[in-house]
Order: C-alpha cells, then structure tokens, then sequence
C-alpha cells in the first residue's frame, strides 16, 4: 500500500501522558504505526501497554498529548468516530456479545448501514433488506476464511475462548479497516490456534490492513512484526527492528529485574 | 358482560402499549427506567388539555407524544452518561416531580380536581350499517394480523425445538406450545367475537375506543417488531449487553440509548392518551410510581426483549387483575380491606417463583440469561 500523497505514519502519538490519582500509567510515550506495517508493543506487566491503547482509542481521554491518523488528529474525538475513521481495536480479553449469534456479533461491524436509522428501517425496508443480504454474505465468507462458519448460527456465549479471539478479529475486518489495535491476541490460545491467528494476521496485512499488537508471546512478535516498541513503567523504552529489540541489554533489564 | 369485556379489551391494550414503551428501553437497550408513567403522564395531560382548547384530538396526541419524546431527551442528556442504577433513580425521581407538578399546578392541570369533560375520540358518533360493516371490517383485519403473528411465532419456535437435538424436554415443550397456541386463539376469538357483538349491537363511545387502541396497539406492535429485527435493533440489543463493544466498532452509543429513551417515551405517550380517553377524567392519583411498576410485571412476566411476551404479559396481568377482583370476595374468607393488599401481594409472589424458575419469562429465550460473557 504506496500512496504518494499521504504521510509515512497511519498513526503516530506524541506525548501522550494519563495519571489515575498518585501513578503515571502513561508518561510522555510515543508511538507511530507505518502505513501497511505490523508493528508490536511489548513491556512488562503493568507497563502501560493496554493503557496506551485505551488512550489512542480514546476509551479513556488521555490528559495530554496528541494523536494522529490518517493525517488527521483524533485525540480530540469521540471513541465511536475514531472506530468509524478507521481504526478498530480489539480488546484484552476477548469480548464477544455472547446473546447474539456469531453471525449477528459479525454484522453488527458493519459500518454505515441504512437499517441503522430507524426511519429508514420503516420506509426504506426493501433497500434495508438487499444490505442486510450483501453483508450477510460478507460475513459469511469471512467467517469462512477463518473457519467460523460452521459456527454461524450458534450464540456467540457457545464459542471457546481462542475461538473468540478469532470472531473478535473477524468483526473487526467486517468494519474495513485500515488499522486494527490488537491487544494480547495469543494470550490464553493454544498453540495451533496461534499458528493460525498469525497466518490470518499476514493475510489481512496483505490485503493492506495495517496491525499495532500488543503481545507477551515473542515468538509471535518476532515472526510477524516489522517495527517493535518497547514500553515500561509508562514511558518509551526503546523501538526498532525484532531482532535490535531482541538483543538490546535495556530491554532485557526491563523483563528481568534488577 | 359485552361492555366488560369490551373494558377489558382497552385496558389490556393501553397497558401493553405503555408497556412495549418499556420493553424497547429496558427489554432491548437495558436502560432501567423506574420512572415509566412520566412519558405517561406527559401524554394523558397534553393530549387533554391541549384537546379541550380545540385542538384536534390526533394533533394532540401526536404533541403530546413529542412532548414526551423530549422529556426522553431531557431525562437521557443529563442522566445516560452515568451507570444505569442511576438512570434509575433520577427516573422515578422524575415520574413523581412531574405527578406532583400535575397536583400543585392547578391553573395548568386543576390539581387534585382533575380535568374532566374534555373531548373524547368519536364521542358523538353513530355509526349507521356501513359504518358498522367498515368497523367490522378493521377489526377482522386485527384479529387476521394477530392471526398471521402467532402462527409465525409458533412455527419458530417448534422449528427451534426441532434444531436443539438430544434433550429430553423437547416433547414437554411441543405439548406446551400447543396448549399456547389453543389458548391465545381463544382468547383471540373471544375478543373479536365481543368486539363483532359490540359494534353491531351494543354500540358506545368505548366500543369506538377498543377498536381505535387495538389498531394503534397493531401498527406499533409491527413497527417494533421491524424495528427490533433490523440493524437498528441489533445495536440496541449489543449495548444491553456490553456497550463498550458497539463503541469499539463505531456506534454512537449515546445516541441509540437516548433514541430509545425517546421512542419508548412517546409510545408510553400515546398510550397515556388512551389512559386518558378511558378513564374520560386524569387526577394526578392516576399516575402514581405503581403504574410504572404494572408496567415492568408485564413485561418481567411475558419475558424482557420480546414483544409478543409483553403482550401476552398484559393479557395475563389483566386476567388476575379481573379474576381475582370479580371472584375472590365470594370465598369469604376475607374482607374486602385484606383483599387488596393480598392481591398485589401474590403478584410479587408470582414474580418471585417466576425468577425461580422462568427467570427469562415466558417467551423469553433461556440462552439469553445462561450465556455468560
């Protein structure tokens, strides 16, 4: 994905700074996404890693600090319209609405959809309807790719958890996004399992989907990302290629104690 | 006992309006609102009053509507952005604020006198046999639509039965729709059979009012029903269950809530209109905290999230209002003082065993209360 025009960074943060009474869970970190990347986030337990997410997200309003996507700066928007510019996070543990049918869970992704209005629901019913169909056979074909169909029908509340994981990143594909926040997609899956969440991982990459993973499992990292930040007690600890990260004694410290 | 009946028939159906009001907030969107009867209130003393000024009666209804739509949006703006136990506060906080304003405010509503004489909707209409037959006619059409509804439902669920192999209560469960399904057709041919009998013989203001809420009550129950099986619905049913999700995927959760804060609000105002038209006089007694709280046994009992349940609810809360109203003094066991209490006693009662055992209520689904997150 080259486009001239546009800048080098899908996303970049500077700056961005949250206290939660006494504690600095983010200190003046930055990061930046490059446009069809995948880039890791890694840290030590309580580094900030989710908080960072939830800041750039916008879930929780970060006290400083600015955030840039797509060109645009969206710090200073509602968490729904950062979802609806294009970038969709996932959450730590997967959340699926578990009332809902898998399929149900997958067309609630869609974005911008006429029956969405509920007037249009009443007076355009025929035009609601054709949608509902075409989207229907999106998130089928999707839920095909990643070997959900079977599951289609089933309440989502039915499904295991790395099966979760797999509608939670299935749904977020339903909203054509151009970057998706991965936060801990490995965590608590089986091994095969992450084979296959990875191999899906470079398929969407392909397709032009840009990934900011946050990830305990490095072998993970170390096979899909191209650029890794490292964060700890809230602020920047390093950034570079997997293997500079592998071999820096800094960061190494930061995993292993004192 | 045709007249009864036709009482009947009206007080069911305002009520079950009043009530879809609440399934679409609390059934659907989850939003726990104590303070149902305020949009209620809103409605009945809009559409009065503005109708004894000379307003046509559907202008009024459809102000006070509006009016209780806004109220919907005040209530929403200040209070939806905090957890929903404080919704619920601040909502009985407003229902009793407003009935107390209806109380004290007496160049405005009369207060405790009440308004009376106020226009009534085809009051002083006589039908002639054309009239009668056209009126026949609508109704048909409604008992034909209700018809048309429960066989769909029905078929539904015994599919359902049918997908769900290798359990042991399944045979149980047909047998049980069936006696549903016999038991809904009677009821509906009762009401119909009362209503043919009412028109053609026993013609009266009431009679046009049972046939005007039952076509109200049928256009909005199948606006609901669309609205609930559309993508609009689906985003209201994920923010029951976890709102954090539609928000991550883009959804302007504030605003669906507040939508159906609004929508519930002014379904809960025209069914006020009908309390109105009913009762043909509003005191602010008529709009205390235990009408809201008829309204949620309705919609507890039939089943929250399900439309056809809070009919069926309404049917049921009004069949033990009757029963026991008409038939437990001739017990003699006692007096008329005890049996009052004692008759909303047993309906928290049955709300009880209820949770015990049907907590989803009686067309809800069980998935929806077993699945975790």
């Amino acid at each position: 994905m080259s486009q001239d025009k546009s800048p080098r960074f899908l996303l970049s943060a500077n700056e961005l700074s949250k206290s939660f009474g006494g504690i600095k869970a983010v200190n003046n970190a930055k990061i930046s996404v490059n446009r069809g990347s995948i880039t890791g986030l890694i840290g030590p337990n309580g580094a900030g890693k989710t908080t960072l997410f939830n800041l750039l997200s916008n879930f929780i309003r970060p006290d400083r600090g600015e955030v840039i996507f797509d060109g645009k700066p969206i710090h200073h928007l509602q968490s729904y319209q950062i979802a609806q510019q294009g970038c969709i996070r996932t959450f730590q543990v997967a959340r699926v609405l578990s009332k809902l049918s898998v399929l149900e869970n997958m067309l609630l992704a869609t974005q911008k959809q006429t029956g969405e209005n509920f007037f249009r629901v009443w007076f355009q019913q025929k035009s609601v309807r054709q949608e509902e169909r075409e989207n229907k056979e999106r998130a089928m074909a999707i839920l095909e790719s990643v070997g959900l169909i079977e599951k289609a029908h089933d309440y989502a509340g039915a499904l295991s958890g790395g099966q979760r994981k797999l509608l939670e990143m299935a749904r977020t594909l339903m909203t054509n996004p151009k970057l998706i926040l991965l936060d801990e997609p490995a965590a608590g899956v089986n091994p095969t399992l992450i084979e296959r969440i990875c191999k899906h991982i470079l398929t969407w990459n392909q397709q032009g989907i840009s990934f900011l993973i946050i990830e305990h499992n490095m072998d993970v990292i170390m096979s899909l990302c191209h650029h890794v930040w490292v964060l700890a007690e809230g602020t920047n600890l390093a950034d570079g290629t997997p293997q500079e990260i592998q071999n820096n004694p800094q960061v190494l410290e930061a995993y292993l104690g004192d | 006992m045709v007249g009864y009946l036709v009482f009947l028939t009206i007080s069911t159906a305002l009520f079950a309006l009043f009530a879809l009001g609440l399934n679409l907030q609390w059934g659907f969107t989850g939003l726990i609102n104590f303070g149902h009867v305020a949009f209620m209130t809103v409605g009945a003393y809009t559409t009065v009053l503005l109708s004894s000024q000379g307003v046509p009666l559907v202008i009024a209804v459809i102000i006070g509507a509006a009016i209780a739509s806004l109220l919907g949006l005040a209530i929403g703006m200040s209070t939806l952005r905090l957890r929903e136990d404080y919704l619920a506060i601040i909502t009985i906080g407003v229902s009793e604020l407003l009935r107390l304003i209806a109380l004290n405010e007496e160049w405005l509503t009369k207060g405790a006198f009440g308004v009376q004489r106020y226009p009534l909707p085809l009051a002083g209409f006589e039908p002639n046999l054309i009239g009668k037959i056209i009126m026949i006619g609508l109704l048909t059409f409604i008992a034909i639509f209700t018809v048309w509804q429960l066989w769909r439902g029905m078929r539904n669920r015994w599919r359902e039965g049918k997908s769900i192999k290798g359990k042991s209560i399944q045979p149980r469960k047909r047998i049980g729709l069936i006696i549903w399904s016999v038991i809904a057709l009677a009821l509906i041919l009762t009401v119909y059979v009362n209503g043919v009998i009412a028109i053609s013989n026993y013609y009266n203001y009431k009679v046009g009012l049972m046939l005007i809420v039952l076509l109200v009550l049928t256009a909005i129950y199948w606006g609901l029903e669309l609205l609930v099986h559309s993508p609009w619905g689906r985003v209201l049913k994920s923010i029951r269950e976890d709102e954090e999700i539609p928000r991550a995927l883009g959804k302007n959760v504030f605003w669906y809530k507040l939508q159906a804060l609004m929508l519930g609000g002014a379904i809960a105002g025209i069914a006020g209109a009908f309390y109105a038209w009913q009762l043909t006089s509003v005191y602010p007694a008529n709009f205390e905290p235990l009408v809201t709280f008829n309204a949620w046994t309705i919609v507890v009992l039939g089943g929250a999230g399900n439309n056809a349940g809070t009919l069926l609810g309404a049917v049921i809360f009004w069949a033990y209002d009757v029963l026991t109203r008409e038939y437990l003094p001739y017990l003699g066991i006692l007096n008329p003082t005890q049996l009052g209490p004692l008759r909303i006693m047993v309906i928290g009662l049955i709300l009880m065993l209820l949770m015990v055992w049907r907590p989803q209520g009686i067309l809800g689904k069980k998935e929806e209360l077993t699945l975790g997150r």
